[in-house]
């Protein structure tokens, strides 16, 4: 063990700064909030007690004060149609268009980029851009269904307690398309190209080839992917304050803008730090999956 | 080797754009035969290899394997097995899946697809392994369940993209003769692209010499070596190559002049158009040092190498003249040496055409 340690140590102690400086940024911008947080969820926050470090402990209260909210299943549902929703949205599309773009047609490359416009795009501006295209009575979303005779009378995507989740959802969808596009790419592209020529020989059609070549070889790519979706569809604020605020009626709000409506509308931090606490246990499961999965790599 | 042609190819091109990579292609393969297509990288050689399985499509000419015609037909129903230079082995299959890949495509029983991996283990040696992964084969196994994947599939003809570029020295001398070996006892048409000369003619019963998009030669391994048709050939099969000397007709046409300070007349045992200028091509291992003959050449020694069995010399400077002399010798580098060659082993070529005379 101090073998392995003196492997890492230059000798001189400027590895020690540098590692102590990120260590120091980690700890101060990361861990101390999470700490802060955590321990918040236990106590009782209100507006009397905010500056202060010591409360009076709760125990689980507040987590059973959460769960015993009205609206705390709606959301969890909400949550999970919007991720669920979200995720297969942008992995299935964002697939197609990867295997797609791997083809060779002249301007392939440069299409591809273009589509990383969405995602350098902040996701206030994206959610503008879909709160007019989806617009109930002068958006284009309705009038090209309109037009191609799929639906009769206009959708208000954004008020219709049954649409408001999926208008947040169809918004995420295009705003983390380009991402998932572009790291299964660079998947795609890791494939040797004298694989599927084999397969071809060996009698597999393009069909087969993509099952028993692509998705095996991708394996771990995909792991990756879908876990940094899920991370980022949990952590997806900026398109509610500018499609639905969670409405109407919480039938589009999700566990982390109810988290900051409990704390920053409500001024009830408990509850707030409560709900985060959650989804931080769930993005943590998730983490420890996409660290699996890297692991998990394939190697010829 | 019956003679029924198992691959014919009628005047096949293929541009790659304004590119011309191979012009014109004729060539018959009899069935059960061992064809090697050999040159020099950019040759065509690959090319035409993976026009014949299906990877290329070819832009003229007439393409037949087993009497069918397979212009446009795509990969997957020519019945070609491919052995890569990559090997291309499924990283996520374990061998035996790797070897039952196409089987499995075809949907045969799991219990049959299992005895036949059994079977093709059997022959390439790959029983224990079976359960393992790519990555934990050696370069030579590796190689050997490329082999097994394509004998599997007991298909009209296989074809080796330069199976053995990837392996050590002793490695790729023993393959050699395995799949040699196992060609024949296939009874397999194989088609085999190397830029080695020497497994060209080591491996195949006929070896065909391309180089830019063209067919400069075809014959058995021999008669490349012993009646090679142009400069190109000449240099190419042989090793060490064929030097080349300048040279001149005498007026008899019967001997030829070497254009090189101290050579004598050299007989050839023919007669050539008297008085014409030509290039002399005389083999390494032609040369004798001393020799009974008339001395050809009369050089001073810049190079002694010996490798123990062989001594290779080098005479002279411009242009080098190489001399193999089996065993040992007691020629120093400064050495001025008188070598001879006999008469039947002078090759001619005409100096514009490249042309054998």
């Amino acid at each position: 063990m101090a073998k392995f340690f003196n492997s890492l140590r230059d000798g001189v102690g400027f590895d020690l700064i540098l590692v102590g400086a990120a260590m120091v940024f980690l700890l101060a911008l990361a861990g101390l909030p999470l700490v802060y947080n955590v321990l918040m969820s236990f106590q009782q926050v209100d507006m009397f007690t905010l500056g202060q470090l010591i409360r009076p402990f709760a125990g689980i209260s507040n987590y059973v004060a959460v769960v015993q909210q009205p609206e705390f299943w709606m959301v969890t549902r909400n949550t999970l149609v919007f991720v669920v929703g979200s995720m297969a949205g942008q992995f299935v599309l964002g697939f197609a268009l990867a295997v797609f773009f791997a083809q060779k047609f002249p301007g392939a490359a440069t299409i591809r980029g273009l589509f990383l416009v969405s995602w350098v795009m902040p996701g206030l501006v994206v959610g503008a851009i879909w709160s007019w295209i989806l617009a109930g009575d002068f958006g284009v979303l309705n009038s090209i269904l309109r037009g191609l005779g799929i639906i009769q009378s206009n959708i208000f995507w954004k008020s219709d307690p049954s649409f408001s989740i999926w208008a947040v959802i169809i918004a995420n969808i295009w705003l983390g398309l380009a991402f998932n596009m572009l790291l299964l790419s660079v998947g795609l592209a890791a494939i040797p190209r004298d694989l599927y020529e084999a397969a071809e020989l060996d009698g597999a059609n393009a069909w087969q080839r993509f099952w028993t070549i692509t998705l095996p070889m991708m394996r771990s790519t995909i792991g990756a992917v879908l876990s940094l979706g899920l991370i980022g569809t949990l952590q997806q604020f900026d398109l509610f304050p500018a499609l639905t605020e969670g409405g109407p009626a919480n039938t589009s709000n999700v566990a982390g803008y109810w988290s900051w409506q409990l704390s920053f509308q409500l001024y009830d931090f408990a509850k707030g730090a409560t709900v985060s606490v959650m989804m931080f246990v769930l993005v943590l499961f998730a983490s420890i999956l996409y660290v699996r999965s890297t692991r998990h790599e394939v190697r010829g | 080797m019956s003679a029924e042609p198992q691959i014919e190819l009628v005047g096949i091109d293929k541009h790659y754009g304004s590119f011309h990579a191979l012009k014109n292609i004729d060539l018959t393969i009899p069935k059960g035969a061992f064809v090697a297509l050999v040159g020099p990288s950019g040759c065509g050689k690959s090319t035409l290899l993976r026009s014949l399985a299906g990877l290329e499509t070819i832009s003229g000419g007439t393409m037949k394997i087993a009497g069918e015609q397979m212009n446009g037909v795509p990969p997957r129903k020519r019945d070609v097995a491919m052995v890569f230079q990559s090997y291309a082995l499924y990283p996520h299959m374990t061998v035996e899946q790797n070897l039952t890949y196409s089987l499995r495509l075809k949907r045969v029983p799991k219990a049959e697809a299992a005895r036949a991996a059994r079977e093709v283990a059997e022959t390439t040696g790959l029983t224990p392994l079976l359960g393992r992964y790519p990555r934990e084969l050696s370069g030579g196994q590796r190689q050997r369940v490329a082999m097994g994947r394509a004998i599997i599939r007991n298909p009209k003809a296989f074809l080796f993209d330069e199976p053995l570029s990837n392996l050590d020295a002793a490695l790729r001398v023993h393959m050699r003769k395995e799949i040699r070996a196992l060609h024949d006892r296939l009874g397999a048409t194989s088609v085999y692209v190397t830029h080695d000369q020497i497994e060209a003619m080591t491996m195949a019963d006929h070896v065909v010499v391309m180089r830019d998009g063209v067919i400069e030669q075809q014959g058995s391994p021999l008669e490349l070596y012993d009646t090679p048709a142009s400069k190109f050939v000449a240099g190419f099969i042989g090793s060490p190559a064929m030097n080349f000397v300048p040279g001149k007709v005498s007026a008899d046409g019967q001997s030829v002049q070497p254009d090189l300070p101290g050579a004598g007349s050299v007989a050839l045992g023919r007669s050539v158009g008297a008085g014409r200028s030509v290039l002399i091509g005389l083999r390494p291992e032609h040369l004798q040092v001393g020799g009974d003959g008339p001395a050809v050449l009369r050089l001073p020694v810049s190079a002694v190498e010996s490798t123990g069995s062989m001594t290779y010399l080098t005479l002279g400077g411009d242009p080098e003249i190489m001399v193999v002399d089996t065993g040992r010798t007691s020629v120093k580098a400064g050495d001025t040496i008188s070598v001879s060659i006999e008469p039947g082993n002078v090759h001619l070529f005409d100096p514009a055409t490249e042309k054998a005379i």
